[in-house]
């Protein structure tokens, strides 16, 4: 097993003071490079709180938060968008620009993170043909499809090779028959080395593949059923 | 930063001008709108002031000469006058100049004319003006001791009725437009932040992909420099346009208001550039600041 893992949650507990809610109460968790896991919980069980402590959008009442063996805490403000660079985040609302092209959504991340335009000139027609939308890059997001839509977002958080891919709600605006086909992408893209952690509701869709499914309820972890037990119970 | 960085994101600014349209047109109209009624207070300001001071000018004071003094006295003392600091205008009238002056009020008085022309009983004297009506109570004092002036009559309370009029106005002017400066950048404030929270999203996803604050600005800081840029340009041509016909309509006035805004009046071509420097450079300024401060809580994700 490698030496640092991915993300790792110690001991972490997070209290809105808005209301005083408990979202999250002692959370251990860890994945590891190159891991696939399921987060799955209903609304309310501490997802996305999960999500913005590895984003760091938010930090932990208790406990610590390692992302690639940096402590979110301790890491200065500015330094924010250097870790958020390894990172890729793929949006249930796709979160694209309406008024850039397909081309330009995907390119716009390695713009705005400072990278040479020649890279940037290889890589995105690279990552439209991979997500089969080479032909569709002049098209606004507008003229697309939900699926299509979603492997814009998908190009666009592989583009910049980050080494942690976060999927929240990846399948929540697709038919079923495109959800499958996206997670065979993701399990795909973890198979190189790359940490995906999934985000969603759906029980169904996690059980048709044989990953790691760590459960949260009401801010707990309650299960945590590895890759191989997944598939065993299968 | 990577130049193509830079131009990308530079670019991405000025595209926004376009592919926001509205919002921008809302930011420019109000932006130009607000320099304008500031260049205006500015204006006004400059002009009453230029008014007032002419109006001071008029009141010439009078320096009699001893009736005792030669030619060459005088012309020393006139040589004096000019010498004092803040003299502007310093006019010599004889004895005779004094008396002609009265020749047409004398008509009817024939005799006491054929007198006074025998025996002038006029002094000869200095008219004089000066440049700032503030110091005309001590130019008034340094000219009384020359050697040959027997008296001075300065409008001392006059002159001070003017300089506190234009201290009034002056004051009364820079109040408006400190007034209008803070309406103007609460306003485009205001109208830039409204455009900001609409592409909210867009900041959200560059921040999420990691974008450091610098870059996320950038785009933002263009767009609100061009829009400041256009803004600038739009309210000096329309306030330049609208003071040239403004001059060009005083010179056709007549009577008191010829003599008041035909002879006072700054002319264009002595507030153009001033004018046009500040609209641009200001409403430049404007749009960058607004720009900077509307971005900042957004940068927070």
């Amino acid at each position: 097993m490698p030496d640092i893992p991915m993300v790792n949650f110690e001991h972490v507990s997070m209290e809105y003071k808005k209301g005083g809610r408990l979202a999250l109460e002692d959370i251990n968790f860890r994945a590891d490079p190159g891991e696939f896991v399921f987060l799955l919980g209903h609304s309310g069980a501490g997802k996305s709180t999960l999500l913005k402590l590895i984003l760091r959008e938010i930090l932990p009442t208790e406990g610590k938060v390692y992302v690639n063996g940096n402590d979110m805490a301790a890491l200065r403000r500015r330094k924010i968008p250097y870790i958020r660079r390894q990172m890729g985040i793929i949006f249930q609302d796709f979160r694209l620009i309406p008024s850039m092209t397909v081309y330009e959504n995907v390119a716009f991340a390695m713009h705005v993170t400072n990278i040479a335009k020649k890279e940037i000139d290889e890589r995105v027609p690279y990552m439209l043909e991979l997500v089969h939308l080479a032909d569709k890059a002049k098209c606004y997001p507008d003229y697309l499809s939900g699926g299509e839509q979603q492997r814009v977002a998908v190009a666009r958080a592989l583009v910049h090779a980050p080494k942690l891919v976060i999927a929240d709600e990846p399948t929540g605006n697709i038919d079923p028959e495109l959800s499958l086909e996206m997670m065979e992408l993701l399990e795909q893209v973890s198979k190189t080395g790359i940490t995906v952690l999934v985000v969603t509701h759906e029980h169904e869709l996690v059980h048709r593949f044989h990953q790691r499914v760590v459960t949260l309820n009401h801010g707990r972890i309650v299960s945590d059923v590895p890759a191989a037990r997944e598939e065993a119970l299968l | 930063m990577k130049l193509s960085t830079f131009g990308f994101l530079t670019g991405r600014g000025l595209r926004n001008l376009g592919t926001h349209w509205a919002m921008t047109i809302a930011c420019v109209a109000s932006l130009a709108v607000c320099m304008s009624l500031n260049t205006l207070a500015s204006l006004v300001e400059v002009n009453v002031d230029s008014m007032v001071g002419y109006l001071g000018r008029q009141n010439e004071t009078v320096v009699f000469l001893d009736p005792a003094c030669d030619d060459a006295t005088a012309a020393a003392v006139g040589e004096q006058i000019s010498a004092i600091s803040g003299v502007s205008g310093v006019t010599y009238m004889s004895k005779q100049d004094v008396l002609n002056t009265y020749e047409s009020y004398m008509e009817e008085y024939a005799a006491l004319w054929d007198e006074f022309e025998n025996d002038n009983p006029f002094k000869a004297n200095y008219r004089v003006t000066v440049s700032n009506l503030s110091q005309l109570s001590s130019i008034s004092a340094q000219m009384e001791t020359i050697p040959g002036v027997v008296k001075v009559t300065a409008p001392v309370e006059m002159g001070s009725i003017f300089v506190q009029i234009q201290q009034g106005v002056t004051r009364m002017g820079r109040a408006f437009v400190l007034v209008l400066m803070v309406v103007s950048v609460i306003t485009v404030g205001s109208t830039i932040r409204l455009s900001v929270f609409a592409r909210r999203r867009e900041i959200e996803i560059m921040k999420y992909v990691g974008a450091t604050n610098w870059l996320v600005t950038l785009p933002f800081l263009v767009e609100g420099l061009a829009m400041g840029l256009i803004s600038g340009v739009l309210s000096a041509s329309s306030v330049l346009a609208l003071y040239n016909y403004a001059v060009q309509a005083a010179g056709g006035l007549s009577g008191i208001w010829q003599i008041l805004m035909g002879t006072s009046l700054v002319p264009l071509e002595a507030v153009w550039s001033t004018v046009a420097f500040y609209s641009v450079a200001g409403g430049t300024l404007v749009g960058g600041l607004g720009s900077l401060f509307s971005i900042r809580k957004h940068l927070n994700v």
